[in-house]
């Protein structure tokens, strides 16, 4: 479900909705149905008005209540199985996503540089 | 909870079960204990040697696995979890169908259109089975499927005709 909520974060809402709808894990047909139901709540009573000028601001899971089974292996072995849940949350933002501009090598040696610049002594004249 | 207590039943059937195992090879745990507490002469600790090396082989033989030394941190599983080859990859081969417009693979039928085809074909084959009555009773001819306000034309003489009650489909061309 992660690596779900991590492919979509960033995407416009149709972009999101295509690749899920492409995706052969059982969690992709459950978060494509949560963004069309938000689309539609924000179509109807959050006043967006068009509803592809959406985008995926946010997008993570968290852990949901497990539930404890017993799975028998052989020999008189055991092991305590985890019947796993987990909630999805997502929020949609109108408007265009924002672009992250890559920062590149010679971005990171100006940082650098920059940063032995401002080095100072503490505490002198 | 019901489930420690099973627990506990099941480790406790477990060591039993174990104990029996290695009584049965003839691994007896009063072989295991050192029974030299006493200082005997030198020729008689001989065969009981020989004994002591052939259980210490034994021993090697059956628990000298490998284990992991220590505990991998959360930020090492982070490293490997994350790693961009484990993510899910952008598909780049989907487009919409010309037909419906729904999203489709590009190698791939449109899953609506594919399903539009599939009712109408699984009607006329319901209606042919009506028709034939019992399994394999097909006449060795060939079958026409005619709509509302067609006739069969010349070259369908001979043929078997199964009539359906609704206007032709776009997409069910007739020649």
């Amino acid at each position: 479900m992660w690596y779900l909520a991590k492919m979509i974060r960033g995407m416009t809402i149709e972009q999101a909705i295509a690749q899920l709808e492409f995706n052969d894990k059982k969690g992709a047909a459950i978060i494509k149905e949560v963004l069309l139901e938000a689309q539609e709540m924000a179509v109807k009573s959050h006043n967006v008005e068009y509803k592809s000028n959406l985008y995926v601001a946010e997008s993570f899971s968290g852990k949901g209540q497990y539930l404890k089974r017993i799975r028998i292996h052989g020999r008189g072995m055991f092991g305590i199985m985890d019947k796993v849940y987990c909630h999805y949350f997502v929020k949609l933002v109108e408007g265009v996503p924002p672009t992250e501009k890559p920062r590149t090598g010679f971005d990171q040696a100006k940082e650098y540089v920059q940063q032995l610049r401002n080095r100072t002594i503490i505490h002198s004249l | 909870m019901s489930v420690t207590g099973l627990l506990g039943f099941f480790r406790r059937s477990f060591f039993h079960l174990e104990s029996r195992i290695l009584q049965a090879i003839g691994f007896n745990s009063r072989a295991v204990v050192p029974a030299l507490s006493v200082q005997g002469p030198g020729i008689f600790p001989q065969p009981h040697r020989n004994e002591e090396t052939e259980e210490h082989s034994f021993l090697d033989n059956m628990f000298w696995m490998a284990a992991p030394k220590k505990r991998r941190t959360i930020e090492v599983n982070r490293c490997r979890r994350r790693n961009p080859h484990k993510l899910i990859e952008i598909k780049t081969n989907i487009e919409p169908c010309p037909e419906c417009g729904n999203l489709k693979q590009k190698h791939v039928l449109c899953g609506f259109c594919y399903e539009k085809v599939r009712r109408e074909t699984a009607i006329i084959r319901g209606q042919i089975q009506a028709q034939e009555g019992k399994p394999l009773n097909n006449p060795a001819v060939e079958t026409v499927v005619l709509y509302e306000g067609e006739k069969p034309a010349a070259t369908d003489a001979g043929k078997r005709i199964v009539e359906r009650k609704r206007q032709r489909p776009s997409w069910f061309t007739q020649y």
